[in-house]
């Protein structure tokens, strides 16, 4: 089943004087999220990542299109049970401690009496808030109200987690402690849909990653997939080449470079690769490796919108 | 359950404001005076009710203690009443506008919970924070009275239930104008606006709002908003009358129950169609 769908969702803000000024936030977005995968949507601020969440969460509502949680058409409240949800900016009242903030967050998302007094022990000590747990709210630091959002949006031990920006303002120790809470969650079968900037993150642990940007789908793939250059090999060599074979390489019409000890070369069929082999081999040339170049993630976001800015 | 945490936080948050405290530390001093200052004088004759030995009555025959005892305690509903009204306001007002604030209702909104309902669980919180300070308030006055002159006048307690429901009427007011505006003071000026003008104008429209026009439309639309709205005014000459003599105009009650409900329902409609 699927965690979460969408169908050509649209969301258009009206604002000013008489309604008069529209800013589009979604557009005939359609997304597919396996249940069970850590899902990253990246996007520019603005893309609408934010206002994805919150249709899905009936926060706000769809000008146009459809969208489903666990196959339940929404809006609906009752999928809610199964969703846990961290926004981005989250304010919990100051006079509450991280306990009653827990507490009352686990009773309204419908937690048994006698299931909540464990399951706020043991996430407080899943984030590592156990010591602060009945410190008040407003004596936290940035990173300990991340760390008890994060406790609450697992409160009632949800099928699938929104997590909006969720290492903002967490120092790098906590951001791996995050991870590997996440990690552990998508173990447990979890599905976690992600809202970051911090793309080397993402990269990290996500299983899938879209691209948003002005409400628009740009691609939607593996982390592989994104982050792959295509058809660009490095071919590692250990001595120069012939002056024959650059010849040759010329009249297939590849676009290559030379480096030390190494050739760059974008081919554009396989057998276009193996040729190329072949040549090297009968050159005598002996080949030490052949790697696929791939992009971080970052780069490939920022290609990907580059490429999107004449539109 | 889901009510009852609602209530509970409402209740955690108002303890946690200061306007809350201040209003309670009004009624307290009020209970203070009342408790030192009031006694019974006795002369030959009758009694005289007494406030730090100034008679605040005319002398009258021992007989008439009960009556002498209900005319000042409705005399103190009139003058304290609107204040124990208006205070609750103050202190509850923000509790809506607050709820909407970015970043908080976001989180109220992922939760299973109707949006209506989560209106509602405010509403009763704010409601049942102020029926717990009126009932201090009214009890604590009605013992001091009981105690001190021998007449334990059942309607003088039973008026905070009164007084609570007239609260709660002009909170649904609040409530409409906190989604609306999503700002406190301005549910604040328009209750005051509400009770202290509108609903009281048209309760006595007749010397009033009938001198501008004698024009049968305008005095039919001026009677229609009046038979439309929550009759708070006439819902506070109610709360003297049963201090004084038991009875109450069920029609201002039924007819103010009515339209604040709409009201609400008004408001608790606005609030499930609008984005965050």
């Amino acid at each position: 089943m699927l965690a979460i769908s969408s169908t050509s969702l649209s969301k258009t803000y009206n604002s000013g004087l008489f309604r008069r000024e529209s800013v589009t936030a979604l557009s005939n977005f359609s997304l597919e999220v396996e249940e069970g995968q850590i899902f990253s949507l990246l996007g520019p601020n603005g893309a609408g990542k934010t206002t994805f969440i919150k249709v899905l969460l009936s926060i706000t509502f769809p000008t146009s299109g459809s969208a489903a949680i666990l196959g339940q058409q929404l809006p609906n409240v009752r999928v809610k049970s199964n969703v846990g949800y961290l926004p981005e900016n989250h304010r919990y009242p100051g006079y509450l401690t991280g306990e009653q903030v827990l507490r009352f967050f686990g009773q309204l998302s419908e937690v048994g009496r006698s299931d909540l007094d464990s399951r706020i022990t043991k996430l407080m000590d899943l984030v590592g808030m156990s010591k602060w747990a009945s410190m008040k709210t407003k004596k936290y630091s940035k990173g300990m109200m991340q760390r008890i959002g994060l406790a609450q949006a697992l409160v009632n031990d949800p099928k699938v987690i929104f997590l909006d920006e969720p290492t903002d303002g967490v120092d790098p120790l906590g951001r791996k402690e995050i991870r590997d809470v996440l990690k552990t969650l998508k173990d447990e079968g979890k599905t976690i849909f992600l809202n970051s900037h911090l793309l080397s993150e993402v990269e990290l642990i996500s299983d899938r990653v879209a691209i948003l940007d002005k409400g628009k789908l740009l691609k939607v793939g593996t982390v592989d997939e994104l982050t792959s250059s295509g058809s660009v090999y490095s071919i590692g060599i250990n001595s120069a080449l012939p002056a024959s074979l650059k010849n040759e390489m010329n009249t297939m019409g590849l676009a290559w470079t030379e480096g030390e000890n190494s050739i760059q070369a974008e081919f554009r069929t396989n057998a276009e690769l193996n040729r190329m082999i072949d040549l090297l081999r009968s050159s005598d040339v002996e080949i030490t490796s052949v790697i696929r170049q791939k992009n971080s993630l970052e780069e490939s976001f920022i290609n990907l919108l580059q490429r999107e800015v004449p539109e | 359950m889901k009510f009852l945490a609602l209530i509970g936080q409402t209740f955690r948050e108002l303890k946690s404001k200061a306007t809350l405290a201040v209003l309670v530390g009004i009624s307290t001093i009020i209970i203070l005076v009342v408790l030192i200052g009031l006694s019974v004088t006795e002369t030959a004759s009758g009694s005289m009710l007494m406030l730090f030995g100034n008679p605040v009555s005319p002398e009258l025959p021992f007989d008439k203690m009960v009556f002498l005892v209900t005319e000042v305690q409705s005399g103190l509903a009139n003058g304290l009443y609107a204040g124990l009204v208006l205070f609750g306001v103050f202190a509850t007002a923000g509790l809506i506008p607050e709820m909407l604030e970015k970043g908080t209702i976001d989180l109220f909104l992922s939760k299973p919970i109707a949006r209506w309902a989560l209106l509602s669980g405010k509403y009763a919180g704010a409601a049942v924070v102020v029926l717990g300070n009126v009932l201090y308030f009214i009890g604590s006055l009605w013992l001091i009275f009981g105690a001190k002159t021998g007449v334990w006048n059942l309607n003088f307690l039973l008026s905070a239930l009164t007084v609570t429901f007239v609260f709660a009427c002009l909170y649904a007011i609040v409530v409409v104008l906190g989604v609306v505006s999503r700002n406190t003071a301005l549910s604040i000026i328009g209750a005051f606006l509400y009770l202290f003008v509108i609903s009281s104008l048209l309760y006595h429209r007749e010397q009033s709002l009938y001198l501008i026009s004698a024009n049968g439309l305008y005095r039919g639309a001026v009677d229609g908003l009046y038979y439309v709205l929550p009759q708070l005014s006439a819902m506070q000459d109610n709360i003297a009358r049963q201090i004084t003599n038991g009875t109450i105009d069920w029609r201002p009650f039924l007819q103010s129950t009515l339209s604040s409900a709409v009201i609400f329902a008004g408001g608790a409609a606005l609030f499930s169609r609008k984005d965050f």
